[in-house]
């Protein structure tokens, strides 16, 4: 017989806390007696380059903005942003710093607690994580015989050409049925877009994208995924296309 | 709501003619919870709290072969009953084998018995 994990969560994390503070406690003493023995040379101090998604980036001030915030308030360098291709649309920070000096959690905590000029918070994304749970052989084995359900997109090709005319039909059907979640500009904080399980997704990453990103967003648009509904049922294949054909206009905001 | 696990629960009909359709039911007291919830009082969004508890795949196996499977997720019930129909084709047992998103794997069988 297990219990209920419903453990009310207060008390779990005062547990994980008081874990945390005994273990700094038990590392603390050797930690002190390996400085006294090996003398002042016991550094460990190493340069670390790392890119951290971000989420909550609306404006083109906001890379200004949060620069400012973490090269103020920590010891880091930040490096620059990447508004393109990246992996699944969230933009990234490229920041350096010393791992001796700072750490990955002050970083996150100085990123999720500045704010953006308009008053909106920045984010790290952090990913789901039920997607990464391994499955049983015995799973794994009835997925060969039924078959996979991961999404299965259909590697299509866009009928219609990217034109003004499709981007002007693109344009009033983002308008009318995107923009309240998505932004106007595509920057992901349209003024509907609160309290989702996850924010919208910024439609930069798609500036420019080539044909190859096409099937992507077709399946998308189509199908939707979690608070965005299927618009499959309710727009036309060719009003898709149009929308697909739209969304790359979008540009990033300058840094 | 159930606060313990159960070992899952089958019912089917006791004699059953050949290529006869029939109803197997299946109820199993497992509890169902995203892990969301409120770290803070003064925090205003739901985060990923305490790990998460729900049943992810059910399969149904009659005879060696496997007929079906469920995918779930923590949007089901606690204590879910699931209710679909077979084809009597052959006397074999029934197996109901249920995994949670730990990974935890419980299981109930019926025998398919014909009459005469």
């Amino acid at each position: 017989m297990r219990t209920r994990r419903m453990a009310p969560v207060r008390t779990f994390m005062h547990l994980m806390r008081f874990r945390e503070r005994t273990m700094k406690l038990s590392f603390a003493i050797p930690a002190a007696l390996m400085i006294a023995l090996l003398g002042a040379s016991a550094t460990h101090a190493a340069k670390v380059v790392e890119e951290i998604e971000l989420r909550g980036m609306v404006t083109p001030a906001s890379p200004k903005a949060l620069s400012a915030a973490l090269e103020e308030q920590l010891d880091v360098k930040v490096l620059g942003y990447n508004f393109y291709a990246t992996a699944n649309g969230w933009p990234t920070v490229k920041i350096e710093y010393d791992s001796g000096a700072v750490s990955r959690d002050q970083i996150d905590k100085v990123i999720n607690s500045t704010e953006d000029p308009t008053g909106r918070p920045f984010a790290v994304h952090v990913p789901d994580r039920e997607i990464h749970l391994a499955l049983l052989e015995e799973e794994t084995k009835a997925e060969s015989v039924l078959g996979s359900d991961a999404p299965d997109i259909a590697q299509v090709t866009n009928p219609i050409a990217a034109s003004p005319e499709s981007h002007a039909r693109g344009e009033k059907l983002y308008m009318q049925h995107c923009s309240k979640c998505h932004g106007e500009t595509g920057n992901g904080a349209g003024p509907s877009a609160h309290g989702f399980s996850m924010n919208p997704r910024q439609l930069w990453a798609w500036h420019n994208a080539d044909a190859s990103a096409d099937p992507y967003l077709f399946w998308m648009i189509t199908n939707g995924r979690t608070d965005m509904p299927p618009w499959g049922v309710i727009l036309s294949e060719n009003e898709r296309w149009d929308l697909v054909n739209y969304i790359k206009t979008f540009e990033p905001p300058k840094q | 709501m159930a606060e313990t696990i159960k070992p899952p629960r089958m019912r089917i009909k006791r004699r059953l003619k050949q290529d006869e359709i029939f109803k197997v039911k299946v109820r199993f007291d497992h509890p169902s919870f995203t892990g969301l919830g409120m770290v803070d009082e003064n925090e205003e969004k739901f985060n990923r709290a305490v790990p998460s508890t729900f049943i992810r795949n059910m399969l149904v196996y009659y005879g060696d072969e496997l007929v079906s499977r469920f995918r779930t997720s923590s949007a089901l019930a606690d204590r879910p009953l699931f209710t679909f129909k077979l084809k009597a084709v052959k006397e074999a047992p029934v197996t109901v084998v249920f995994i949670d998103d730990q990974g935890e794997r419980w299981e109930t069988s019926e025998e398919v018995k014909f009459k005469g």
